[in-house]
């Protein structure tokens, strides 16, 4: 027991953190033992993140302790991490690119009083850690002359001068080729063996399994699941990550891959640059027809987010082609793109589908306020906007007191519906629905599932992006599976192999 | 339950002016003033006579130009700080347009004041916009700093080729008669701005909540995400606000030059535009609410002014009266965020506790 108890560098205990409108973490406990990596595994929103930055000091947690080797401490920022042996890998570096490696590294870490420092002797152990993990980096090179995978190595010697012992690693492998994930893996297995510790943050199974020693994960802001990495296997992860056994799922409705005609959406070649400027989206082909339901499959962070996006004029293209009925969408700004009839169910309601303070009826016109009956010459017609959002809220028993109370009083799977009727009414041909009923309750989720489906029945082409299989292979006609941007490969419903679907979300190609 | 904590919170900033008359009341003590003597007297003497009721309606006309001019920004999340500058460049149109076409018809030149003022405040101000929209500048600092090159460009032209035919101070000389805004009531200070203050009051609550526009602007007010994803492109919505915005403020240089000073001194009203930013946090920046807190900042001032005469409290006192009570607003609306911070926390975690039952 004390033993044990000697054994843990950070522990910390029933975390909760608020943002406003959501609970990103909800009493989350987590201990690091010495020597060991640990990853944090889950969906992206899950909580890793926040979870570290309040164990860096860069957010306060509103409920919970620390303790750093056995002592409550209070981190209120990476300066107080720092003191205590934490340093931080950000997913953005943190370097002043217009200066050197050497520069780079004293910079916030001189410990002289008098703010004495000198560069030569600096330089010196920067080559001595190089030298010790395999991290050679010239001391006196230009950080923005380097390539990515050196200025990773920058900011780990960063942390390491700092005297750092335990390291949190954000996604370090996102913006890495195989061949620097290697020697990162190399670095990490060194610095482990000199008794220190790693928390390794991924949504990357392979990665997880291949490095960890414990594998921790976070769904929702809760730890759902620690497992050892000598029991842990790729199906039970992803299980636990994504919340639902790939069982026996049964279909909603009959398939409907009969009668195929034109595609309404035809994505050639698409490319698109992520927010940390990797192509998120490469060279991705998919055809989307009338009349179905097209599933994507994929562990999230595959590219799904900036496909989406790059499809509704959210996100530039960097190359390739989408034509919507034959009609160039690449260029496309999102208001036409909306005139073209095409309807977009956004993952993150609160965020990016509804104005919470906005009436139910000003959310159900957010699309068309500006378009005859509910505009003339620039002036609102409040009299055509109420009959239509009443005739709505009938027609989708939207539950709400009146058509003007403000939208965040309702109810999760109303707030839902309000979203679904006004993309409805956009799309006339194609609806890309993104986690349509992430949250909502069983009857909620049903409801959303029969909208689907009637939609795919008059004819629309349904673009369905999930991170829940059993949502995907319930509804699907077909289902492609997503993996690093690109669709692995296209399956009809009745021809599914779960086994296989499975792998192909891992990224496991060519098993027959 | 809920609706009744929305009334208390509205009425946040109204407790805020009762605390900072409260904490100069304090001050007062220390002086040896008795404060409630002193409140007393500013509330006698502000509606002592017509003339003094006048007088709280001609200093509330600028205060409810700035004043829109930050609550109408501050729909649309932004934040337009430099109502000062607009104003100054509001002033610099009117009295120049006075000058040189002294020779029109009354209702003609005045026409071309306001037009003039309208237009530079807002073309000022949508610089701001434009820059925002185009390189994502910060519309905070931008505003702030926007205000000096207005003051810099103001001390040239007056110093220069506004300057008085006498040539001794930098200030203008007066404007022709034909250019100044008619009296409401003979003999007082109440010009016909406080109309033009009132529609334009009544155009900002117009365009907010009855046109397209207004819908776009709220919606990139209350969530820019969610508008982006509607198609609203909010680069343009910046560049309008900040038009819209800065003609507000330029209305209120168009009253002030014609219709109190006729003339334009250098640096003349110095506070209006922070003024406003208060009136509007007071006024919930709600068209309406703004007027009624210019109108009661009006009363502060005309009634302070005479009441500080009389009671040997130095006259510089009334600007730590207002600076109190402007503080407390301006601390109230960061304290009432709190709290809605804490009320939404509070709803979240019984909702997520719902779901785990």
């Amino acid at each position: 027991m004390s033993t044990e108890d000697r054994d843990i560098v950070v522990e910390m205990t029933g975390i909760t953190k608020y943002f406003p409108g959501v609970l990103a973490l909800d009493k989350v406990n987590l201990r690091i033992k010495k020597g060991e990596v640990l990853a944090l595994l889950g969906e992206n929103g899950a909580g890793k993140s926040t979870l570290m930055r309040i164990l860096y000091g860069m957010y306060r947690p509103d409920e919970g302790q620390i303790r750093v080797n056995g002592r409550i401490v209070n981190i209120e920022s990476p300066r107080d991490a720092m003191k205590l042996g934490i340093g931080m890998i950000h997913q953005h570096f943190t370097l002043v690119p217009v200066h050197s490696v050497v520069e780079n590294v004293i910079l916030g870490a001189i410990t002289d009083p008098r703010g004495s420092f000198s560069i030569e002797k600096t330089a010196k152990e920067i080559k001595k850690l190089g030298d010790t993990y395999g991290l050679e980096v010239d001391p006196f090179a230009m950080v923005n002359q380097l390539p990515v995978e050196m200025q990773q190595r920058v900011e780990i010697l960063k942390a390491l001068y700092r005297g750092a012992n335990v390291l949190i690693m954000d996604e370090p492998t996102a913006v890495l080729t195989p061949q620097s994930t290697e020697m990162l893996f190399n670095f990490i297995r060194d610095f482990r063996k000199a008794g220190n510790s790693v928390i390794f943050i991924s949504h990357k199974l392979n990665e997880v399994l291949e490095i960890a020693d414990r594998i921790v994960v976070l769904r929702s802001g809760r730890v759902v699941g620690e497992i050892p990495r000598e029991k842990a296997t790729e199906q039970e992860l992803a299980r636990m990550m994504v919340g639902h056994e790939l069982g026996e799922i049964k279909l909603k409705a009959e398939n409907n891959t009969s009668g195929k005609k034109e595609p309404i959406l035809c994505i050639e070649n698409l490319k698109v640059r992520g927010n940390l400027g990797h192509l998120a989206v490469d060279a991705l082909n998919l055809e989307i027809f009338a009349g179905e339901i097209h599933g994507i499959a994929g562990v999230s962070g595959n590219g799904q987010d900036e496909l989406t996006e790059a499809l509704y004029g959210l996100r530039p293209v960097s190359e390739g082609n989408i034509f919507l009925n034959g009609t160039p969408l690449t260029k496309g700004k999102t208001r036409n793109i909306i005139d073209l009839g095409v309807g977009y169910i956004p993952a993150d309601r609160h965020k990016e589908g509804l104005v919470l303070d906005m009436s139910v009826e000003e959310n159900l016109v957010l699309k068309g306020f500006d378009l005859s009956p509910f505009s003339r010459k620039g002036i609102l017609q409040e009299g055509s906007i109420r009959q239509y959002a009443t005739q709505v809220i009938e027609s989708y028993a939207i539950k709400t007191p009146t058509p003007d109370t403000p939208v965040r009083y309702l109810s999760g799977g109303n707030q839902q519906k309000v979203v679904i009727a006004r993309e409805i009414a956009v799309a006339r041909f194609l609806l890309i629905a993104v986690q349509p009923t992430r949250g909502l309750d069983i009857g909620s989720t049903e409801y959303v599932h029969q909208i689907l489906l009637k939609a795919r029945n008059e004819g629309r082409g349904v673009l369905l992006i999930s991170t829940e299989l059993s949502e995907i292979l319930s509804l699907s006609d077909r289902i492609s599976v997503i993996y690093r941007g690109r669709i692995l490969k296209t399956i009809d419903r009745q021809d599914v192999d779960m086994d296989e679907i499975g792998l192909l979300m891992m990224g496991v190609t060519g098993r027959q | 339950m809920r609706s009744d904590r929305h009334i208390l919170l509205t009425l946040f900033p109204l407790y805020s002016v009762i605390v900072g008359l409260f904490l100069s009341g304090l001050m007062m003590l220390f002086l040896g003033q008795n404060p409630l003597v002193v409140y007393r007297d500013i509330l006698l003497f502000a509606f002592r006579d017509i003339y003094n009721i006048a007088d709280i309606f001609a200093k509330a006309v600028p205060l409810i130009f700035t004043g829109l001019a930050f609550g109408f920004a501050y729909r649309a999340s932004l934040f337009n700080i430099g109502a000062q500058g607009q104003f100054y460049m509001g002033c610099l149109a009117s009295v120049s347009c006075s000058l040189y076409f002294s020779f029109l018809p009354k209702v003609l030149l005045l026409s071309i004041c306001l037009l003039s003022s309208l237009i530079i405040g807002g073309l000022w101000g949508s610089l701001i916009g434009y820059a925002k929209a185009r390189f994502n500048a910060n519309e905070f600092l931008l505003s702030l700093m926007s205000t000096y090159v207005a003051i810099a460009i103001m001390n040239f032209l007056i110093r220069g080729p506004l300057i008085e035919a006498k040539g001794e101070y930098p200030q203008t000389d007066v404007i022709a008669q034909s250019a100044w805004i008619p009296l409401l009531i003979p003999h007082t200070r109440m010009h016909a701005g406080l109309i033009l203050a009132l529609l334009v009051a009544a155009a900002a609550y117009f365009i907010l909540w009855k046109t397209a526009l207004g819908f776009k602007i709220r919606a990139v007010g209350m969530n820019r995400d969610a508008a982006r994803f509607a198609g609203i492109d909010e680069r343009k919505i910046f560049v309008s606000v900040f038009f819209i915005s800065g003609a507000f403020a330029g209305l209120a240089g168009f009253t002030e030059v014609n219709g109190i000073q006729h003339m334009l001194v250098q640096g003349f009203n110095p506070m209006i535009g922070t003024e406003g930013i208060g009136i509007a946090i007071l006024g919930n920046a709600h068209p309406l609410g703004i007027v009624l807190s210019a109108l009661l900042f009006g009363a502060l001032k005309v009634g302070g002014a005479l009441a500080v005469q009389v009671s040997n409290i130095s006259s510089s006192f009334l600007g730590i009266m207002e600076g109190c009570v402007m503080l407390s607003v301006i601390i109230s609306y960061f304290i009432r965020q709190r709290i809605m911070t804490v009320l939404e926390k509070k709803r979240l975690q019984e909702e997520s506790k719902v779901k785990i039952l």
